[in-house]
């Protein structure tokens, strides 16, 4: 009964394009996406460099222990709150697919993921005042833009001796933005306008991650990537282009007792490498990223650990596309989920629900995120 | 308890379902703050026509081919008669396959009015026989001669309270013999129309091209001589030619841009469109501004009306204009009005972009053409035009400059 229920939920989220969005995602290329399973999400991210679901680290994947694919999905509850007023949004998305396992008598581990690599959705509305023929008109602007850029990867992993993994994944960075611009007219005799434009985006990178396992009870897990240049087109037309960052990051992961592990990690963002672009086009520039997170997972009974674990984590991170010039945006995350696995542990569903504060001067917000992710073993 | 909680999971699962799939991402903003690619800057322009490329056309429809004729006395604008002339009136009709002659006992002339002054009363309406010969070569100083006491008919006297609908005048006895029409004449009856009044005014009435005109029913007694009997019977005549006739007909001015009159002008006006504005901009609005040059004349109380036409191919006079009523603007001329018109054409404009096959031109025609008092012109390219040519006022906006990370 309780597997049904799960699969309501489930039901209950639906399908979209990508991550959750955000008035901090408004700029730049948007708000990045997390690559994070809901297994690593639970835990505030904390376990993401050593989970094969997410798309974090390549070496990770070795530690499928069957082909495994696994889809999420997340609701996002959302109030927002800047100088022109406060607004509850909410929209639906599937931030993260993942396909991998090892290959037979090999020590080696393949794996294809999509992820969210950043996220551009909004609509922002604004009213105004204007002076037409001498006469004072008020307007009404809608400014909206759906989509983003996706990561498609292709990983793989070699295990060596037990005790390392190393890994690297190949990636593909697309995506398209529609922005469009809508405004009316309270005088019904200056008819409303509509513009639309397709941006679209396209990039490479490559990453090279490690995990080191030291007896069972602690790991080390670090990644670098490189993201290169994407090129950037308006309406097939290509328009510039913008570099995307460097990435490191730092995992440790420490069994403190059977039933319960910790993890933390760190990611590091060289965003500010596509300030300079983006200023060029007349954006408002980009800064550097940190992600850091905490987690742990209790497992009450040890010996089934896929039995109603509880995850939780706490995140704190600074995003890189600032909506005013030199005020970076920061958020912190609170996270807690579980998950049960069935069918001989061929098949689970992980919860997850994290809430979230965003803020920069005058513009915050605070978002529930309701995470499913539904993981086959065929 | 178990099972209490799983009905709870359920409820609220299926409150998920329902709920989950709306979207809802408008959020506020405060422009350009928050406002990728800053805000939508609008910008207005005016548009002169092409010098000496803005003409009038005239005689688009003839005197009496148009909806409604004119009648009038004393009225600024014009000084009008109206003449009809029916279908021929046989002098006989079968009776049991027989042609027999009649005897006409009365006739009943009726005509429609279609529009008049309501503030002005005491109207009459009298008829005039005319020649059974009169056409569209009749001239004013043909028939107003003819309009006399000696060729009456009859006068209408019209009622203060009827606007619009049929007035008519019964003949009877003696009276019959004003319409009497002598065997081996033709059976043809023409009348002529004028119109008299408490002070200087007008009316309209109806046409044979409105479906409207005038007609007189003759009721007959029909000597059936083989039986002693007699038949009454009826014959009713429609209108088979009508025309209205002014009085020193104005000749249109070249050095402005006529609409109306008895002489139907219309008018085009051509702009050349820039290219930013061609390419690139979103039209907002568009107004097209014209300075009347000298108040508009007509009948006070029944306004025309003004179209304003995209042009499908430029070919002068004969340029076809749309039907689309998309693309036709219309306003009222209000009689005695000197303001500047104005009239929104957008959508015309926005055509013009759209497709390149359609001539950034305007064509304006006074509806009912040549049925109408109503008559406007307006300063023109002409340098020697004594007010200020036509513009167009565009106010538009240039593409979004869309944020480009």
């Amino acid at each position: 009964m309780r597997r049904v229920l799960l699969l309501v939920l489930l039901a209950g989220t639906p399908a979209a394009g990508t991550a959750q969005s955000s008035q901090f995602g408004v700029r730049g290329l948007g708000l990045p996406g997390r690559a994070l399973s809901v297994h690593a999400l639970s835990t505030g991210g904390a376990f993401g460099l050593f989970d094969p679901e997410s798309s974090l680290n390549p070496a990770a994947l070795g530690a499928f222990p069957a082909m495994t694919a696994v889809f999420s999905g997340m609701q996002d509850f959302r109030h927002v709150e800047n100088p022109a007023g406060t607004a509850s949004v909410r929209e639906s998305r599937f931030p993260q697919m993942a396909v991998g396992g090892p290959l037979r008598r090999y020590p080696l581990a393949f794996g294809l993921g999509f992820s969210n690599y950043t996220s551009r959705d909004f609509t922002l509305a604004s009213a105004d005042t204007i002076l037409l023929r001498d006469v004072l008109v008020p307007v009404s602007d809608t400014v909206s833009s759906r989509g983003g850029l996706s990561d498609l990867s292709v990983g793989g992993a070699y295990r060596i001796q037990e005790h390392w993994a190393v890994g690297g994944s190949f990636h593909i960075l697309t995506g398209t933005n529609r922005v469009s611009a809508h405004r009316t007219f309270a005088d019904t005799v200056y008819k409303p306008s509509s513009q639309n434009s397709e941006i679209s985006f396209a990039g490479v990178g490559v990453e090279l991650g490690l995990v080191r396992s030291f007896g069972t009870g602690f790991a080390v897990a670090a990644i670098a990537r490189s993201d290169g240049r994407a090129r950037i087109d308006r309406d097939s037309v290509s328009v510039s282009r913008v570099d995307l960052p460097y990435t490191f990051g730092l995992g440790l992961r420490w069994q403190v007792r059977p039933k319960l592990t910790l993890a933390g990690q760190g990611l590091f963002r060289t965003w500010s490498g596509a300030n300079s672009d983006l200023l060029e086009q007349g954006g408002t520039g980009a800064d550097n990223t940190i992600d850091l997170a905490f987690g742990g997972e209790f497992t009450p009974d040890a010996r089934r650990p896929s039995r109603r674990p509880l995850r939780f984590g706490v995140r704190y991170g600074s995003l890189p596309f600032p909506l005013l010039v030199g005020e970076q945006a920061h958020e912190l995350g609170v996270s807690i989920g579980s998950g049960i696995r069935f069918a001989q542990e061929r098949a689970g569903i992980d919860l997850g629900l994290e809430h979230v504060w965003r803020s920069a001067g005058a513009y915050s917000e605070r978002a529930l995120l309701v995470s499913v992710g539904v993981t086959v073993r065929p | 308890m178990r099972r209490a909680l799983i009905g709870l999971g359920s409820v609220v699962g299926l409150a998920g379902v329902l709920t989950a799939c709306q979207e809802r991402l408008t959020s506020p903003a405060e422009c350009p703050g928050l406002c990728p690619g800053g805000e939508q800057t609008l910008f207005e322009s005016v548009l002169a026509p092409r010098a000496g490329l803005d003409s009038s056309f005239h005689t688009y429809v003839a005197p009496g081919q148009g909806a409604a004729l004119l009648v009038s006395s004393g009225l600024a604008v014009s000084e009008d008669r109206a003449v009809y002339r029916f279908v021929t009136l046989q002098d006989s009709i079968a009776v049991r396959d027989t042609a027999r002659a009649y005897v006409v006992d009365s006739v009943l002339i009726t005509l429609n009015i279609v529009a008049r002054d309501t503030l002005v009363d005491g109207l009459k309406v009298m008829l005039f026989r005319l020649p059974p010969t009169v056409d569209s070569t009749a001239t004013f100083e043909s028939v107003d001669p003819q309009l006399v006491e000696a060729n009456l008919i009859d006068t209408i006297a019209v009622p203060d309270s009827l606007h619009v609908g049929q007035i008519t005048t019964m003949l009877r006895g003696s009276e019959v013999d004003r319409v009497a029409i002598p065997k081996g004449t033709g059976g043809v009856l023409a009348m002529g129309v004028r119109l008299t009044a408490a002070a200087p005014t007008g009316i309209r009435i109806g046409s044979l091209a409105a479906g409207n005109g005038a007609t007189y029913v003759s009721y007959l007694t029909v000597d059936v001589p083989d039986t002693g009997s007699t038949r009454h019977q009826f014959l009713s005549r429609a209108t088979q030619f009508n025309t209205f006739v002014t009085q020193n007909r104005p000749a249109p001015d070249p050095t402005l841009l006529t609409v109306g009159g008895d002489s139907s002008s219309r008018s085009i006006i051509r702009f050349a469109l820039p290219p930013q504005l061609r390419d690139s901009a979103t039209i907002i609005r568009a107004t097209l501004e014209l300075i009347p040059a000298h108040p508009l004349l007509g009948l006070p109380g029944d306004p025309a009306l003004l179209d304003a036409r995209a042009v499908l191919a430029d070919l002068g006079a004969k340029s076809p204009i749309t039907t689309d009523a998309s693309f036709i603007v219309t306003d009222s001329l209000p009689q005695g009005s000197s303001d500047t018109l104005r009239l929104e054409v957008t959508r015309l404009v926005k055509l013009w972009q759209s497709s390149t096959d359609r001539p950034p031109a305007i064509f304006l025609i006074l509806r009912p053409e040549a049925a109408t008092f109503t008559r406007a012109a307006f300063g023109s390219t002409n340098p020697a035009s004594p007010v200020g040519p036509p513009r167009l006022l565009i106010t538009y906006q240039l593409p979004f400059p869309f944020e480009i990370p």
